[in-house]
This record gives structure tokens, sequence and C-alpha cells, in this order.
């Protein structure tokens, strides 16, 4: 089956040239500029590149960081900050705030933005090979991972990097708190989606699915209600994606439940999402998701039980669908998606003490091309997610 | 070097001791 995923956009970034005349007092610390610039060019090249995959996506990261770390991590045996950390001045626009950058002069800032599109590079790739007809099982373990490794990603920068920060995010920016956890829960829903697909698939136990169903609906609730603070303008559009997951789930609860309940519940207010979700205006890419085959038959089955309940219990009670769904209480025991841990790659081994002190931070200011040249920040032209059809689920 | 035991596959238990596959599903479906 295809899944379809909401997917904001990536951020851009301004040129960087780490062009530091006179600082860089050696061949070996030039080359470590240059090649900075350079793994940076081809690691922001691969995000938009189609056929682009986990494997050259983790070299090209891995390339580039190792580097960066070189401005990052204490090289001079002491515990102070390495002195190159706040010499070059980044720009980074955020995916739920249009085009207007941020800017930090901390490479800090520059590991943590740079990582976070990496992290919204493998959403997206995950998205794409989702949204492939007679998807296989090794491509479903890969969208399975991707998302994993996007949830580890996230949450290792929010944990680990972005408290570095000397100047915290500001409301609404990726970096803040609410948003990059909003990211966390998705990722970790997604991947369970993909669980509960296959669970299905194989035919497991109908309270284990449901279960499963029930614990991604909850996330998806979360990760909604982490976003309720944030201005409609920037986050409406998203936050009607994860309320329409949730509704579907729980509808899907419903009915594998048999619990009449909540059937058209769940549905209705599901396919009343749909309809909104196209309509919000808003960041992010514009699926169709109640024309998915999954979703009509969803809607299918939920109207046939509907009726059967209808038919045999309805004449007798004359039960009313309820305003509001009953709490239920159900734990998964299995399918529960956890962030695949994210490490940094081992510093370059170009990056050494001894070319770390031909590094002259008194030399710069003299030369005039050193001072900081305003680089414009161009929005990424992004590949088309081209969604394909859907081959159709069974719930069976 | 030993004979190794059994076919190196995906397969782990979990926290209950149940094999699971890679996406934490029994590795026996039990309908």
């Amino acid at each position: 089956m295809a899944h379809w995923f909401h997917r904001n956009p990536l951020k851009a970034t301004a040129p960087v040239s780490f062009n530091f005349y006179g600082v860089a007092g050696s061949p070996a610390a030039n080359k470590i500029c240059n090649d900075l610039r350079t793994t940076r060019a081809r690691l922001l090249e691969m995000f938009t590149d189609i056929t682009c995959n986990p494997e050259i996506m983790k070299n090209a990261t891995d390339a580039y960081f190792s580097l960066l770390q070189g401005f990052i991590v204490p090289l001079d045996g002491t515990t102070q900050e390495n002195k190159m950390r706040f010499i070059q001045n980044f720009k980074w626009t955020d995916t739920l705030q249009g085009n207007t950058p941020s800017a930090q002069q901390d490479a800090v800032f520059e590991l943590v933005s740079m990582a976070f599109n990496v992290a919204i590079w493998y959403t997206k790739f995950a998205s794409r090979l989702a949204g492939k007809e007679n998807i296989s099982e090794a491509e479903a373990k890969d969208v399975h991972r991707s998302l994993k490794v996007a949830a580890g990603i996230f949450k290792n920068l929010k944990e680990a990097h972005i408290p570095r920060l000397i100047t915290p995010a500001e409301k609404g920016r990726d970096l803040e708190p609410r948003v990059i956890d909003a990211y966390i829960i998705q990722c970790q829903a997604e991947a369970q989606e993909v669980t509960i697909a296959r669970a299905i698939e194989l035919k497991h136990n109908a309270t284990l699915v449901a279960a499963l169903a029930f614990e991604t609906a909850n996330f998806y609730q979360k990760a909604d209600h982490t976003l309720n603070t944030l201005e409609p303008e920037c986050s409406s559009k998203w936050r009607k994606y994860l309320q329409l997951k949730q509704h579907f789930y729980m509808a899907y609860v419903s009915s594998s439940l048999h619990n009449k309940d909540y059937y058209k519940l769940g549905y209705s207010r599901a396919e009343a999402l749909c309809k909104d979700y196209r309509q919000t205006k808003g960041p992010g890419s514009t699926a169709k998701p109640s024309e998915q085959l999954f979703f009509l038959k969803l809607g299918g089955l939920i109207k046939m039980t509907l009726e059967k309940c209808q038919r045999e219990n309805g004449f007798i009670y004359f039960h009313k669908v309820p305003a509001e769904a009953p709490q239920l209480d159900m734990k998964a025991s299995y399918g529960l998606a956890e962030p695949v841990p994210f490490e940094l790659p081992p510093l370059s081994e170009q990056c050494t003490p001894e070319v770390y002190a031909t590094f002259d931070l008194t030399k710069g200011a003299k030369n005039d091309k050193a001072k900081p040249k305003e680089e414009e920040v161009k929005p990424v032209k992004e590949p088309d997610l081209k969604p394909q059809k859907d081959t159709g689920c069974i719930i069976s | 070097p030993s004979i190794p035991e059994g076919i190196p596959s995906d397969s782990k238990t979990n926290k209950d001791g149940v094999l699971v596959d890679e996406f934490g599903l029994p590795q026996i479906p039990a309908t």
C-alpha cells in the first residue's frame, strides 16, 4: 500500500565560502577551509538530488560534519571553546517560516541547522519511497528505518546540541522545543503506520493492530497538541494533517474492535479534515488524502459495519452516534518505533592540534575581503514528490 | 573458527523475550 505524508519544505541557506584570508595560516588550514566549502556544497546538492539514497546521504553528511567539528570541539588541549566557532555567520530559513532566515555567527548553529535538514531529507526520502506502487518488503524496511533515523537526529539535536547555542531559537523556528518535538513524534507515528500496514498484511492479531493504531493515533494527537500554541498561519496545515491521521487511526481502531459507537464519529471527522487539509494554506506539500484508495476503502468498510450495527441493534436500542469518543485504555506491546540513536562522525584527520594552531584570528580583520558578505538565501527547489496511484490496501 | 549457530537474520527479542522482526512485530503472527 502507499502511504501519504505531509511534508514541510526543506530549510534553505546562503552559500558559505569559508574564505578566511590571513586567518588560515598554513596550506593544511587552507585545505580544511576549501574542503568545508566543497563538502557543504555537495551536501546541499544531495538534499534535492532525486537519486540520493541513505548511504550517499550518510557519506555526504559525515564528510562535512567531520570537518565542521574542527571548528567546534576544543583542539588545543584545554576545555576552552574552539576559537573558530564564532568566526563565520550562517543563515538558515525555517521549515514553517517561509523565506525569512535566522542568522547566527556560530558553527554549532550551522551543525544543528544542517543536521535538521538531513533529518527532513530522511522524512522526504521515506515519503517518496512510501508513495511507490507495490512497495516491497525491503522498501518498507527502508521507509521504516529512515523515519526512525530522522527521529533520532531530531532527538539528538534537541538533547545534545541545541542547548549549546548562545542565542536561543525564537518562537516558531525549527530549533524551538515545540517544533522539534512535533517532528520527533510525527516520525515515530509514521514509522508505526508502516508497521500497522505490515501487521495487517501478515494477518496479525486484531487486538495487536488495534493497540498499535491506538498508540499511533495518540502520537498524532500529542504532536498536534504540541503545535497548538504556534501561529496558525505557519502551523495550521501541518496540524490538519496530524489531526486527520489521529482521527483516521481512531476510526480504524473502532472498526477493528467492532465498536459501533465511534465508527461514524472517527471517520466523519477524518473525512472533514481531508477536505479541510486541502483547503488550508500553509507551508508543506499538498496531498489529496481523501482520494487515496486506503481511505476510500476504510470509508466503505465503516459504512457497511455501521449499517449492519444499525440494522441489528439500532432497531432495538436506537443508539445515537456520540459527540465525543469515549476514552480507551490500550497499550501496544509490539511495533512501537524507537528513534535510531544519532552520532556525529569522528573528527576529520585533517583537524590536528598542529593545524589548529596555524589558524590566527588576529590576522583576519585587517583584510577587507574577510568582511562577511551579505549572501542571499534562495528557497530550495525541491524535486516533485509525485505520488503514484495507490494500488490499495485490503483491510481484512 | 567455530560453526555459527543458526541463520543470521534481523530477528531479535523484545523485553518480554518474544522473538520479533525488524518492525517489532512477533515473528509468528498469532491470529
